[in-house]
This record gives structure tokens, C-alpha cells and sequence, in this order.
């Protein structure tokens, strides 16, 4: 039997997919802006981090309301608990994003253009990817993806050691300002965590699926 | 040792005699009841059955029996020890009562014997026979007849003596007379009861025509002479049937039958007399069992005979079904109206509780005071004025002013009124309060929402009430006595006679019949049986009415059951 | 104790259909059950009455169709309006009150006569016997109480031979076939099973976009679930009445508080 509450937890959910699409617009939009040394997508970035936040707020009070008064039981607790954490983690993913695109506009304006955008490029596709594919997961409730994402990981994290000890090699040889290196690596890293955060994410969809 | 330890070891838990107690009072119930019924089952039934006819044979010098002396024919009707004092003398303890019938004979149909005026054989019992070839009649007067066939003569001259011959002769010859007798029992009844209806209603028109004309003038208007040609023609019809009927009566009456009896004399009996033959001591068992299933259909069938002490008592039984079910009719309504005030309606309060308990009392006051009160009240002061009223042509011959169906059943409807009151208050009240509060908050006055739901959801409990009224009235009889049962009526409360239902009418009743036998017969003795049977009768009219009443009240329980509260 | 801020506070912000006012007392003999009440109820929404055992919710459902006029020695000061007509007024016959209000019991309790006749009852009370508009409100009502279906081709078997959950939701279908505009519900649901309390519910929301509905109920999930506004009562005071967001999420008042979290007495 389907009840007519039931609705909101379809709100819910649609919620969640759009805080998913709008962490990943905010983060392609940074990662580009970088790659291309795209001012204006870096500040529409920048933009997009203050509707992310209020999505996040829209969620958990759905979610408190919709456990108070609706008193949800088995897989409907679980999504709802999972739609508070995955909110909380793209939410998370999108202020990533923003910082990406702040650390971008302080390179572009103080030296006009990413001289050296080391492997950012595959690393952010492979980030984003785990994340479009945990909301996928999440919203198909497809636990073989979700368990893949956990695996891929680890080639982010490699790739982005990797671009570290580019940069950090770069700047031993080269006597010059280094801050440009710093942001970069920062940069990495923020892409780095946005990978985790989909890790994350999926993991809580593996909850979500299995109970465990 | 612990103090709970003891409670535990305790043999007779507390209380438990209690139950032994109870049990001990239902078990008394039911012996009482089983006792009674097989008393009555055992005597009721046993009338019906054909008893073998012994040959009793007297010692020498013996004087007992019919014919002082004489060996007797008869069938045992009771063994039992001899009253003390003359026991002691004779220093023997047992006699016999034989019914040997004959009554027209013997002047009684019943006869003691102390057991050694009879022939013993070795073991030192009393030696029965069977007669065999002994032919039983039953006769409209003066009880059966026993006695071995001689001879028959019919009306034609044809006499028959040759054995076989005669038994087919016997048969042929009764079943015949029988056809007869309906025969002008119909002429007589119907036909000619008919014309005399018809004359008599003649009569009264001729006699309000010469009130009204004067007597001079009306013996010369058009419409007397009218009436008395019609007069004319009907007394020529009456006088053709009534020699029709003389005709088959006269040839009834000279077909005969010779008998001789046990006790050596012979006699003859117009078959116009006999009503039934049966060869006792030669019927199989299916045959005995046919002969006492056709007994009882014909002592439920049958009109009474010989002051009611042989034939059926079929008109008892109607009068009483009729009464019982008038009663029915008058009870429901006004009982279940009067629980529907005093619940529903009445403030609850000092007087609707003292009027409570009056009803209840009702039921307490004998029900001869019910009849004084029937024959006061409806036989004089209602019957009386509706005669005035109404019947006032018939007076002096009073038709409602006399006992009758209606006034009886009206008087045991008052008798019976507190039982179905009480039994409707509690159905009344055990109707769920849910119920009600639904009819009502769905826009239903109170009347409606009592007429639509309360009513039919307590119909199971007020029939319990009727039923309870209905075996309480159809037993009584007392009261009936003052206002309109009679020992033996003319006719039935229903018939096929215009206007069909006639509650003016005097009525039988299976329990003032019974009475009636006990009490009020000749020969107790012939009465006994009769008494029995027609008690088991009363008790079975009781059970199917209350059956029926059971019937339709489950299926209600069925409809209005389901657990709403 | 700040109780009549949060009434009439909860007052302002809809246009009243039931209005109980002018501090509506009830008294049962001497024994006074409901003190100084003053509540307005909004139209085709659907209004929760929740409270301790006792407290006097029924009384006042019942006051609303007068249902409590069959107990002897009863009375009440202050007035009840439904849009905005009294329903003491004189000129207002308590059966035709009745007929404006549907009413729906805690035990459900079908007349014992056949699917049928039980929701045409009170438009053959009231003389409406035309087979073809009874036919059409058997129809509109067992559609409305979505039990149609179920029981379409068995409406002249009894009403006895149905479920509990069928049999409260044919009492539902009666309480609405003579079309009111209001249905009151005395705990719809405490004599059945979660299933049945489930299609109860459901129902209740379709109802509400045709009737105003008043329930009372034992089961704050319940009330949360299914009602617009709630009113916690106690000891026949109205303590805090709010949409129902607000009481079981933020009620003002520490009683409510205590009483939707389980935490009191
Ligand atoms: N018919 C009556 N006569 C006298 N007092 C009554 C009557 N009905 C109810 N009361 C009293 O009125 C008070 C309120 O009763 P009411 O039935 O309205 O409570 P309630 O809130 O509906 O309780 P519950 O949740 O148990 O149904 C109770 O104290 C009760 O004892
Ligand atoms: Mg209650």
C-alpha cells in the first residue's frame, strides 16, 4: 500500500538528486574554469555554493519532519538518514567546489592563466564520475555500481600523489613563486576529497541497500 | 515448614462443594424431568399398541372375574402387589388387572383377579394363553368388544360362517359401513346443515319483514311470499336428503355380526357400531407397529367418543393451537408496546420502576383470579355490549356474551402480557447503546431509529419472551374454564363455513380434556390411557410451537448477529 | 501559564467553519467536563483532538452534533456555530443538525441489515426512497469510502459478513451519504489493524478535500499523520491548539511537549 505521505519522501528524493546535479555543475564549472582559465565559469562556481547550502538545509528539515510526524519505519528510515548524510556529503562536495574555484580566480588573477594544469583534467573526470555515479546509484538503487565507486578511488588518490610530487619537484626547481604550485596542489586535493565524498556517498547507498 | 507449603497440600480447595452443589441441583432437574416424560412416554404410548388377549383361567370354585367363575378372555393391563391387610390374610402379595372389555357384557371393561383364583402351570406362575383366533372390535359404543367371529349377516340376507370367508367378510363389510357413514355424515352435515343455515337466515328475514310490515299486511306482501317458496323448496330438498341419509343408515344398521364371547355367550353387533377390527394375537410386529402408528394417527385425527373416553381428540388439540396462537397475536403487540414505553420513553424514575414491579407481580397472581377477571370483564361487560350491539337479532341467545376463543385467548394474553414485557425490557435493553447513537447521528428521531434498528435487533429476545408465554398459556387451564372451554364442542373455532373464523365460538382443550378424563369420566379405569396420551399430546403442541418459535428466532439471530459491541 | 496566546494566535490565519466560543463550558450533572473552550475549526481540513484518557474529547465531538443530548442532566454554557449559525439555536431541529454531520465511532458498528440499506438509511428516514438516487448514493458514498470495489457485486449480503476494516469504512460511507459537511470521528481506528488503519487514514485524507473533518484519536502518530491542526487537551482545558507541524515538532507549550514525546505523567 502506497500512502499519500509517501509523497514526501518522493520530494525528498528529488531534493537529493538536485543537490547531486548542482554539486557536480558547481564542480565541473571549477574544474573547467581552471583547465580553460575561464574567469566567468569560475565566478558562476562560486555562485552556485550559497543554493547548494540552502538545499542542504531544505533536506534535513524535510527529513526531521518526515521522521516527526510521518514515523517512517525500515527502508524508509534508511533513505531518509541517507538522504541527510548524501545531502551533507554533496553539500560538502559542492563547498569543495567552491574553494577549487576561488583558489582558481586568485591564479587566474594574479598570473592570467594556468600555466601548468598537471593531470587535474583526468583526475576531476574520474572524481566526478564516482559522484554522478553515486547519486546513480543512489537514486537506482543500483548496489553493483555503488560497490564499484569504493574501488575507484584509489586511482584518484594515485593520481593525485602523483600531481603533488609533480608540483613539489617543479617547485624545488624552480626558484621562483611557488604559491601558484601550493594552489594547484590545494586544488588536487579538493578534487581528491570530492572523490571521497562520493566514496562515501556510495558507501552510505551500500547501507541504504543492504541494511549493513 | 514454610506457610505456603500448607496452602499447597490442602486436599478440598476451598469452595469446591460448591460446585459438587450445583451439580447435585441440576442433576435432580434432570431426573425429575426424564422421570416424568418416560412416565408419561411409556403410559401415552403404551394405549396404542395392541396387547395379546390371554385366555385367563379360574381355579375351581373361584369367583372372580367377569362371569363369576367363568374362564374370561383378556389382555393384562396391570400386575402389582395386593393391599397390605388383605395380603397379610391370604398371606399373598400379588393380583391382576385384566381388561377383557365386553363392557356392554360385563358392565365394566376392567377386572381385578388376586393371582391364586388362576390356573398356575409347573413353576407354580399363572398360566396365560394367548387365545388364539380372538377378534378385537372397536365400537363406537361401549368400548371394544372380544370374542371369536361366529357369523356375519348382511342386510341382503347372505350369512357367512366359513372361517376364511368370514375374516374377508369382516374387513370388506367395515370398510364399506365406514364409507357409508362418511357418506351421510356428509349429507347430514354439510348439505343439510346448509339448508338449515339458509331456512334459519329465511326465518329471520321473515321475521324482521313482519316487525316492520305488521303482521296483517305482511302475510300478503310479495316479498313473504317469496321467502316462503324458497322455504317451501328448501324443505322439499331437506326431505329428499334426509331420507337419503335414513337409507344408508338403516342399511348400516342391519349388517351384523355374531360374536361369541370367552365367557360362553353369544351376541350380535350391528356393524353400524363397530369402527375398527384387529386380530390381536395374530399380527406380526411390523403389522403391530403399522396398527400403532395408524392408532395414533387416528387419536389425533378423530373426534372424541363415549364422553370423551375412547376415539381421538383431535378437536382439542385445534382448540388448543387456536387459542395459543390467538394468544400469540393479542400478547405480542400489546407486551412489546407497553416495554417499549416503560423503556424507551418513560422517565426513569419512582413510578416507572413501582409500575416495573407490578408487572412483575402480575405474573405471581393465580390464574383463576385471570379467569374471574375474563368472564367479568370480557364475557359480561364486553361480550355483552358487542351482543347488543351487534347480535342484538339473536338475543336472549347470547354470541359474544358467553365464554369463548376470543375472550379465552384474551384472558391468557393478560395472564401471559408480564412475561413478554420483562422478556422485551431486557431485549430492549441489550441492544447495543452503539447501535442507537448510530441511527441517531444519522438524522433518525428517536422513533425511527427504535422502529428501524432497536426493534429488529431485539426480535431474537422478545420471541424468547412469547415462547415463554406461549408454553405458559397453552398449559393452562384453569381460567379457560370460566370463559369458554367446554368438555365436548359442536364444532371447530375454524371451518369452512362463513365467515371462516369463528372466535365466538366454545372451544376444547387438550389440557382441561385431560382434567376432564381424570376427574370428570365414568370409568376411570377406560379413562387412564387417554388421560396419558392426551398429555403427551399437550406436552408435544407445546415443544412444536416452541420449536417453531426457536426456529424463527435462531435464523433472526443469525441475520442481526455479528459483533458489534 | 501562557495558554491563550497560543489559541488565539493559532486563530487568525484561516476563516473559521466550526467555532467553538464564548468559553463553551459542559457539565455532566455537577461534574463540569470541559472549561472555558474556544477553538476554531477550518473548513475541509482535517482537525485532530488529542489528549490523556478522560480529558473530555469525546464530550466534545459529541457536543458538536449534540449527540450528548441523550444523557440526562447535561448542560453548557457558551455557543457552537457551524458557519456561523448556532447550533442551539431554537429554531434548529437537533435531527436536521444531525443530518449536516456525519459521524464515524470508535467501535464500528453497522446496523444489522445489508450493505445497501445500511448507507440509504438516512435517506429513507428521512422519505427519500427512489431506487435510482439510492442506487447512486450506495454508489458516490462506497466510492468515497473506497470500498466499492471490494464490495460492489455483495451489497444486499449483510453488513456483518464484511471485515472490521471494511465494516468502519462502510460506517464511513454511511456517515457520508447524506452528504454533510462535516464528519466527526471518535477514534475511527482503535478497533483495527495497522492494514485497516491504513486504508482508514488514506481515506481520511481523500475525505478532507470534500469535508471538514474532527478526529479524535488515541495515537499521536496518527493524529500527526493524518490532520491539519491538532488540539492537546487536559483535565477539559484546551492547552494548545496549532497546526500540527507546530505541536509535534515545536509546541509552545511544556505540557504538549510532554505529552507527543511520551514523556508525560
Ligand atoms: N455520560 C457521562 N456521565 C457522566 N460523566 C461522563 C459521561 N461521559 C463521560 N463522562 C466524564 O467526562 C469526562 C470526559 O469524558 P470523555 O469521554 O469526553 O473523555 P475522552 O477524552 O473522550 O476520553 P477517552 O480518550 O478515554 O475516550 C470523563 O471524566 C468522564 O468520566
Ligand atoms: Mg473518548
Amino acid at each position: 500500500m502506497n500512502r499519500y505521505f509517501h509523497k514526501e519522501l518522493e520530494e525528498i528524493r528529488s531534493k537529493l538528486i538536485l543537490i547531486g546535479e548542482k554539486a557536480n555543475e558547481a564542480g565541473r564549472l571549477a574544474v573547467e574554469g581552471f583547465i580553460e582559465s575561464d574567469l566567468e565559469k569560475t565566478q558562476a562556481a562560486v555562485k552556485m555554493d550559497d543554493e547548494i547550502d540552502d538545499l542542504e538545509v531544505e533536506i534535513d528539515r524535510a527529513s526531521v519532519r518526515y521522521i516527526t510526524l510521518r514515523s517512517p519505519v525500515s527502508s524508509d528510515v534508511r533513505l531518509i538518514f541517507v538522504a541527510i548524510k548524501a545531502s551533507h556529503d554533496l553539500e560538502r562536495a559542492g563547498d569543495e567546489a567552491h574553494s577549487i574555484a576561488k583558489k582558481t580566480r586568485t591564479i587566474l588573477t594574479r598570473d592570467g592563466k594556468v600555466k601548468n594544469p598537471v593531470e587535474i583534467e583526468k583526475m576531476s573526470a574520474l572524481a566526478f564520475a564516482m559522484m554522478r555515479d553515486a547519486i546513480t546509484s543512489l537514486l537506482d538503487e543500483n548496489l553493483e555500481l555503488a560497490q564499484g565507486i569504493i574501488k575507484r578511488d584509489k586511482e584518484v588518490d594515485r593520481i593525485n600523489k602523483e600531481n603533488y610530487t609533480t608540483l613539489y619537484n617543479e617547485m624545488k626547481g624552480e626558484h621562483g613563486d611557488s604559491s601558484t604550485h601550493v594552489e594547484t596542489i590545494l586544488i588536487s586535493k579538493s578534487i581528491e576529497r570530492i572523490a571521497d565524498h562520493a566514496k562515501n556517498l556510495a558507501e552510505e547507498v551500500i547501507y541504504l541497500l543492504t541494511g549493513e | 515448614m514454610p506457610k505456603s507449603q500448607h496452602s499447597f497440600t490442602s486436599i478440598r480447595p476451598k469452595g469446591e462443594a460448591l460446585v459438587w452443589f450445583t451439580g447435585m441441583g441440576l442433576s435432580v432437574g434432570i431426573l425429575l424431568i426424564i422421570g416424568l416424560l418416560g412416565i408419561i412416554l411409556k403410559n401415552g404410548l403404551s394405549m396404542f399398541w395392541p396387547d395379546t388377549i390371554y385366555e385367563v383361567q379360574l381355579v375351581e370354585g373361584s369367583t372372580a372375574g367377569p362371569r363369576n367363575g367363568q374362564n374370561f378372555a383378556g389382555a393384562i393391563a396391570l400386575e402389582r402387589h395386593k393391599r397390605l391387610q388383605e395380603a397379610t390374610n391370604a398371606g399373598l402379595t400379588s393380583e391382576f388387572q385384566f381388561f377383557a372389555g365386553n363392557k356392554d357384557a360385563y358392565g365394566q371393561m376392567y377386572h381385578y383377579v388376586d393371582a391364586d383364583q388362576i390356573v398356575t402351570d409347573a413353576t407354580g406362575e399363572p398360566l396365560f394363553t394367548p387365545a388364539s383366533g380372538i377378534l378385537q372390535l372397536e365400537r363406537i359404543e361401549f368400548g371394544d368388544a372380544l370374542g371369536f367371529p361366529l357369523e356375519i349377516q348382511l342386510a341382503d340376507g347372505t350369512t357367512i360362517t366359513e372361517p376364511e370367508a368370514l375374516k374377508a367378510a369382516l374387513f370388506k363389510t367395515i370398510e364399506e359401513s365406514n364409507e357409508r357413514l362418511e357418506t351421510y355424515t356428509k349429507i347430514e352435515k354439510k348439505q343439510i346443515g346448509r339448508i338449515n343455515s339458509k331456512m334459519e337466515s329465511i326465518r329471520l328475514e321473515q321475521r324482521a319483514l313482519r316487525e316492520e310490515l305488521g303482521e296483517a299486511a305482511a302475510e300478503t306482501s310479495p316479498q313473504i311470499q317469496e321467502l316462503n317458496e324458497q322455504q317451501a323448496a328448501l324443505q322439499a330438498q331437506y326431505t329428499e336428503l334426509a331420507a337419503e341419509a335414513r337409507e344408508l343408515r338403516e342399511r348400516r344398521h342391519q349388517d351384523s355380526l355374531l360374536l361369541r364371547l370367552a365367557t360362553g355367550e353369544e351376541r350380535r353387533i350391528s356393524f353400524e357400531n363397530i369402527t375398527q377390527a384387529h386380530f390381536p394375537n395374530e399380527m406380526s410386529l411390523p403389522g403391530k407397529v403399522g396398527f400403532f402408528l395408524k392408532q395414533i394417527w387416528r387419536f389425533m385425527s378423530e373426534a372424541p367418543r363415549e364422553a370423551n373416553t375412547e376415539g381421538g381428540i383431535f378437536p382439542a388439540i385445534f382448540g388448543t393451537f387456536v387459542m395459543t396462537l390467538l394468544m400469540s397475536l393479542a400478547v405480542m403487540p400489546f407486551g412489546v408496546v407497553a416495554a417499549i414505553y416503560l423503556r424507551e420513553y418513560a422517565t426513569q424514575g419512582v413510578i416507572v420502576r413501582a409500575v416495573r414491579i407490578s408487572v412483575n407481580n402480575l405474573a405471581g397472581v393465580p390464574s383463576i383470579v385471570y379467569g374471574v377477571f375474563g368472564l367479568g370483564f370480557f364475557v359480561y361487560v364486553l361480550g355483552g355490549s358487542i351482543d347488543e350491539l351487534f347480535f342484538s337479532h339473536k338475543l336472549p341467545t347470547a354470541t359474544f356474551g358467553t365464554g369463548g376463543v376470543l375472550w379465552a385467548s384474551l384472558t391468557l394474553a393478560l395472564m401471559t402480557v408480564p412475561v413478554v414485557i420483562v422478556a422485551t425490557e431486557e431485549a430492549l435493553s441489550a441492544v447495543p447503546r452503539g447501535m442507537r447513537e448510530a441511527a441517531l447521528a444519522c438524522g433518525a428521531s428517536k422513533w425511527q431509529a427504535i422502529q428501524r434498528i432497536v426493534l429488529p435487533a431485539s426480535a431474537p429476545g422478545i420471541l424468547t419472551g412469547l415462547i415463554l408465554a406461549m408454553a405458559r398459556g397453552a398449559g393452562e387451564v384453569a381460567p379457560l374454564m370460566l370463559v369458554g372451554v367446554v368438555k365436548l364442542a359442536p364444532s371447530l373455532p375454524l371451518d369452512g363455513e362463513f365467515p371462516f373464523v369463528h372466535l365466538d365460538r366454545k372451544f376444547m382443550h387438550l389440557g382441561f380434556h385431560i382434567y376432564d378424563l381424570a376427574f370428570q369420566s365414568p370409568d376411570s379405569d377406560a379413562a387412564k390411557p387417554m388421560v396419558f396420551a392426551t398429555t403427551l399430546l399437550l406436552i408435544v403442541l407445546v415443544i412444536v410451537l416452541n420449536l417453531s418459535a426457536i426456529t424463527i428466532r435462531n435464523h433472526l439471530r443469525k441475520k442481526y448477529k455479528g459483533d458489534t459491541f | 501559564m501562557s495558554q491563550t496566546p497560543e489559541t488565539t494566535n493559532a486563530r487568525a490565519d484561516f476563516e473559521p467553519f466550526i467555532q467553538i466560543k464564548d468559553n463553551y463550558n459542559f457539565w455532566y450533572g455537577s461534574t463540569q467536563v470541559l472549561f472555558d473552550m474556544n477553538l476554531d475549526i477550518p473548513e475541509k481540513q482535517v482537525t485532530a483532538f488529542i489528549g490523556p484518557s478522560g480529558c473530555g474529547k469525546s464530550t466534545l465531538l459529541r457536543s458538536i452534533n449534540r449527540m450528548n443530548d441523550l444523557i440526562e442532566g447535561i448542560h453548557h454554557t457558551g455557543d457552537i456555530t457551524i458557519a456561523d449559525q448556532s447550533i442551539y439555536d431554537p429554531s434548529l431541529e437537533v435531527i436536521s443538525l444531525r443530518k449536516r454531520i456525519g459521524m464515524v465511532f470508535q467501535k464500528y458498528n453497522p446496523f444489522p441489515k445489508s450493505i445497501y440499506e445500511n448507507i440509504v438509511f438516512s435517506l429513507r428516514i428521512a422519505g427519500r426512497n427512489k431506487k435510482s438516487e439510492l442506487d447512486e448514493v450506495v454508489e458516490r458514498s462506497l466510492r468515497g469510502a473506497a470500498l466499492w470495489d471490494e464490495v460492489k457485486d455483495r451489497l444486499h449480503e449483510s453488513a456483518l459478513s464484511m471485515s472490521g476494516g471494511q465494516m468502519q469504512r462502510l460506517c464511513i460511507a454511511r456517515a457520508i451519504a447524506n452528504n454533510p459537511e462535516v464528519i466527526l470521528m471518535d477514534e475511527p481506528c482503535s478497533a483495527l489493524d495497522p492494514i485497516a488503519t491504513g486504508k482508514v487514514e488514506e481515506l481520511i485524507h481523500e475525505l478532507k478535500k470534500d469535508y471538514t473533518i474532527v478526529i479524535v484519536t488515541h495515537n499521536m502518530q496518527q493524529a500527526a499523520r493524518v490532520s491539519d491542526r491538532t488540539a492537546f487537551f487536559y483535565l477539559g482545558k484546551l492547552i494548545e491548539y496549532d497546526v500540527t507541524d507546530n505541536i509535534f515538532m515545536k509546541p509552545s507549550n511544556e505540557q504538549t511537549e510532554a505529552y507527543v514525546s511520551g514523556r508525560f505523567g
